[in-house]
């Protein structure tokens, strides 16, 4: 029905309406009506009808129309404001759980950490309290040998006491320097890191996962690999790579540390024969918050604080792995460049 | 003449079994091997040792795998686990079960593991 718009059709329609009145009210008045003066007057009066008439009924029409209308402007204001008052609702919900979120993070980099030191803390203690029974072995027998003349007759053992005694003080202060190192808070990158004793630095701290059936070989390069770095975070690195070879072996297996001094670069390799990585899950591996293990167990975020060190450090590492047979990291960094 | 008690004890850390040899000879027959292997095989050429002391954490077998296996063969012997650990699940269990009789915190303290010899 709405083939013409309403302004054509209401045009059409009052020129009909307007033209049929004039024609029928005149036809009208010149039946009714005979004297000429007469008729004049009334054909006045009869426009006077027609414009009020057609006032009124404009009057009505209008208003009705802008009513509509205004009705719909205050709809659309409404509307708007509500819209307005919506967006600001959303934005702050999103911004709440925005916070929500990096307080998240924070929480579960610290839980990351604090996982981190328990595994520390039970190898440290350990690795703290072998040296220290070194330490009471000498002094027992040292102190014997002080009040009973015990091994007067063996000046040997008495050597040998006072030596354990000596290895004992050197293996635990190594063990306190090798945490400090661990521990540093600088975060500046131009340290002097050694890889070989970092990484038998991160050894020591994970000596108590080392379960009885897990074999760990060591395949040095003859020179010292130094690179500059920031010597805390490196060992973080490698404490997080070989804490995961040590965990991907469940009952006994092998890993293999390679180092090697090429040219411009250094390469460590570290093979495991643990329960390996499916292919779908090797692409996510340093992504934050991914992990295979059960919840709460894992934050997901060892390797991805590892990845983001050795990039740090302009350093790449790579991984190879096949489910059932093990995976191999490999860890390259530069040389540092040097001026003779 | 009083025999002197004997004594094997196992330890990977040949510094450890140099001491306890060196301290514990003074009032014992002392045996030492340095991994479980040559633990069980300690166990079978001196078949009169009454007491066993085993470090837990050692290559190839560990300490209360050791315990174990020694313990089929001769359950009348008393076996003690000396380690830096604290107390774990694992030893706890064998506390419990009676595979080990009690376990010792390293350092060592001389006089407890000398009552536990000479209480067999």
């Amino acid at each position: 029905m709405k083939l013409h718009r309403f302004e054509y059709r209401i045009t059409v329609l009052y020129l009909l309406i307007g033209g049929f009145w004039i024609l029928a009210s005149d036809k009208l008045l010149y039946i009714l009506i005979k004297d000429g003066n007469t008729l004049s007057q009334f054909q006045t009066y009869k426009g006077w009808f027609y414009v009020l008439i057609t006032a009124v009924f404009l009057f009505f029409f209008i208003k009705k129309h802008l009513n509509k209308r205004r009705k719909l402007e205050n709809e659309l204001k409404e509307f708007q404001v509500h819209l307005e008052k919506k967006v600001k609702r959303r934005t702050e919900e999103l911004e709440s759980v925005i916070k929500q979120q990096k307080e998240t993070q924070v929480q579960l980099l610290h839980s990351e950490k604090m996982a981190s030191l328990g595994i520390l803390t039970a190898g440290v203690a350990h690795e703290i309290n072998n040296p220290l029974n070194f330490i009471m072995g000498s002094y027992i027998g040292l102190l014997r040998h002080y009040q009973d003349n015990s091994f007067s007759d063996n000046p040997e053992q008495v050597r040998q006491l006072i030596e354990a005694m000596k290895i004992g003080i050197d293996r635990s202060s190594a063990i306190v320097q090798g945490l400090n190192q661990l521990s540093g808070e600088s975060d500046t990158y131009d340290d002097q890191c050694d890889i070989h004793e970092i990484l038998e630095n991160s050894l020591t701290m994970l000596n108590s996962q080392i379960r009885p059936h897990i074999t760990v070989s060591k395949d040095f390069s003859a020179s010292e690999l130094l690179i500059k770095g920031n010597v805390a975070h490196l060992h973080q690195v490698f404490f997080n790579i070989l804490g995961n070879a040590i965990h991907s072996i469940e009952s006994e297996g092998d890993i293999t540390i390679k180092t090697e001094d090429k040219k411009s670069h250094v390469l460590i390799v570290i093979t495991d024969t643990g329960v390996g990585i499916s292919k779908e899950n090797l692409k996510k591996i340093t992504d934050p918050f991914f992990t295979t293990k059960a919840p709460g167990k894992g934050t997901g975020l060892g390797l991805s604080i590892t990845y983001n060190i050795i990039k740090e450090h302009n350093g790449n590492i790579e991984f190879e792995s096949q489910e059932g047979k093990g995976t191999t990291v490999s860890v390259m960094f530069e040389k540092p460049v040097k001026y003779e | 003449m009083n025999e002197k008690k004997k004594v094997i004890y196992v330890d990977d850390e040949e510094i450890n079994v140099m001491l306890f040899e060196i301290n514990f000879s003074v009032n014992f027959e002392v045996y030492t091997a340095l991994n479980g292997i040559e633990g069980l095989e300690l166990l079978d050429k001196h078949p009169d040792v009454k007491v066993v002391i085993s470090d837990m954490k050692m290559p190839e077998m560990s300490g209360l795998e050791f315990v174990t296996k020694a313990k089929e063969k001769y359950p009348e012997k008393k076996f003690y686990i000396l380690t830096g650990f604290e107390i774990t699940k694992e030893i706890k269990n064998a506390l419990k079960s009676g595979l080990i009789h009690k376990y010792f915190r390293k350092p060592f303290n001389m006089l407890e593991i000398e009552k536990a010899i000479n209480e067999h």
